[in-house]
């Protein structure tokens, strides 16, 4: 499969901090791509220097065979956001925030109306299409920011931490719409703390610890590299002892520490 | 520099968003005006004598109508723009758009300016509507040219302060040290002939003065060649200053 992003020795810097160290790696087209990693490991800023709003220090970074900080407008095209931070503009409905981000990517008001209807059936919000957005709860916020960031029919979706701060609930709806973007052949760029979100959808995922890449592959198979059968857990407490099956918790505490960090 | 006509996205982005606020905010835009004319031109001046041969509310309104842009636009573009960027993230959702910073600094900039003009024509509308300034078609557009320069360069500086400021207090300094000056010392209350050298000295060297000379001008049909000289001191600080807006502000947003 065509690579959609390619990275070479990525470096970024903020005032002599080095918040993203050298990285290389390679997102194919169809896949679900996740950077992992714990607070400040770089996961943000990669990917903020992959759709363009912070530019690289050095190295190469090449996204759908335009370089970012020379193509920027171009790749933008291409790319759609799902930000971490909630950012819908709170004085418009919900239909009016889709139409204006429509606009923003010069699509045709008569082909936004359509496309943005069927969006908001996608993202179970039909409902809820004239209501302002301070009427709305965060998973519908949240799935909102979906349907936005698909408004321009992207090639490459980036989700920064899409879950955080949801409840059981409103994730799993938030999982089984990915999924079915990943059905219909999207490739995304994904990144998380929870590690049950990365073993859900990604095909793919890099571990990232104090901007470095420190493993790569395939979720399930880093698990079998890193643990050898199952794992035993004891509590000093009361001298409980479980067993269970190692998750890919283990293997992201296993390799970037259990310390703190803050 | 990496400007296109996505500004316009931005400004029609704002006009979105405010006309839910259309109405209260016309009819206090219109209220400060016509109090403004009532108090001050009627009442101050019932106790003072002619002015060039016009009444003090003539003199006054014909300064109010320019500053009253310079007064708007800036505060759209401290308060309102630091809102947008800082506390609803809206900046943050465009830039993952193909708009760049700099279209939506000038954006903002630009719906400064348009805020700015529509308080100036309002203020210009109570003014015609108590009789005190003329109405005609030159007049209306060379005074709507003026209040467009005088919009961009406003909404440029205080974009450039917005983009230094850690937080909302730093308007203060701003806007009482700097705007309230230029506000009362552009001869937009009294003519500056009889101030001091020093205080005429600095006052020439407000671009607002010499927005004022213009409008004056306009109205009382007296404009001549050397208001080029006036012009020039309006668009060099202005061109200036749009400049420095979309680079100190894109300064603050790329990191």
């Amino acid at each position: 499969m065509a690579s959609i992003v390619t990275a070479r020795d990525l470096v970024k810097k903020f005032n002599g901090f080095t918040a993203v160290d050298g990285i290389s790696f390679e997102i194919k087209e169809g896949e679900c791509f996740g950077f992992l990693g714990p607070n400040g490991a770089g996961k943000t800023t990669t990917i903020r220097m992959i759709h363009c709003v912070s530019p690289k220090t050095s190295g190469e970074l090449k996204v759908a065979g335009l370089d970012a900080n020379v193509d920027n407008r171009g790749i933008k095209c291409l790319l759609g956001v799902i930000p971490q931070e909630l950012n819908l503009d709170e004085d418009l409905t919900t239909y009016e925030n889709l139409v204006l981000f429509a606009g923003f990517f010069g699509i045709p008001r008569r082909e936004a109306h359509d496309r943005i209807m069927e969006l908001l059936e996608f993202v179970e919000l039909k409902a809820k299409m004239k209501n302002r957005i301070t009427q709305l709860s965060t998973g519908m916020k949240r799935r909102l920011q979906i349907a936005r960031a698909l408004v321009n029919q992207p090639k490459l979706i980036i989700a920064d931490e899409p879950t955080t701060g949801l409840d059981p609930q409103a994730r799993h709806l938030i999982w089984q719409r990915l999924r079915e973007l990943k059905k219909r052949g999207t490739t995304m760029v994904l990144t998380t703390q929870y590690m049950e979100e990365a073993e859900q959808l990604c095909d793919e995922i890099v571990i990232m610890h104090q901007g470095r890449i420190i493993r790569q592959g395939v979720p399930s198979e880093l698990i079998k590299e890193e643990f050898v059968g199952e794992m035993i857990e004891v509590r000093d407490s009361k001298d409980r002892v479980y067993r269970r099956p190692a998750t890919l918790e283990d293997v992201f505490l296993k390799l970037t520490g259990r310390q703190l960090i803050e | 520099m990496n400007l296109s006509y996505r500004f316009y996205y931005v400004w029609r982005r704002n006009l979105a968003a405010y006309k839910r606020f259309v109405i209260p905010t016309l009819l206090i835009s219109l209220g400060e005006p016509f109090f403004y004319l009532i108090a001050m031109g009627l009442g101050l001046g019932a106790y003072m004598g002619l002015f060039g041969g016009q009444s003090y509310i003539h003199f006054l309104a014909s300064g109010l109508v320019i500053a009253s842009v310079m007064m708007t636009s800036t505060f759209e573009c401290l308060y309102d723009s630091y809102v947008r960027m800082v506390l609803e993230k809206i900046w943050d959702a465009l830039i993952a758009t193909p708009l760049l910073a700099e279209d939506i600094i000038a954006g903002d900039i630009v719906w400064g300016t348009f805020r700015g003009v529509i308080s100036g024509f309002l203020m210009y509308t109570v003014a015609v509507l108590l009789g005190v300034l003329p109405v005609s078609l030159p007049i209306v557009l060379t005074i709507f040219c003026l209040m467009v320069l005088i919009g961009i360069l406003f909404g440029s500086m205080a974009m450039i302060v917005t983009s230094f400021a850690p937080s909302f207090d730093f308007f203060n300094y701003y806007t009482e040290l700097v705007v309230s000056p230029i506000f009362f010392f552009s001869g937009v209350f009294f003519p500056l002939d009889k101030m001091p050298e020093w205080i005429k000295f600095i006052a020439n060297l407000f671009p607002l003065t010499h927005a004022v000379v213009i409008v004056r001008a306009t109205f009382d049909d007296q404009l001549n060649s050397g208001h080029w000289l006036n012009l020039l001191a309006i668009i060099v600080p202005m061109m200036v200053a749009f400049y420095l807006a979309l680079f100190f502000m894109k300064r603050r947003l790329i990191k």
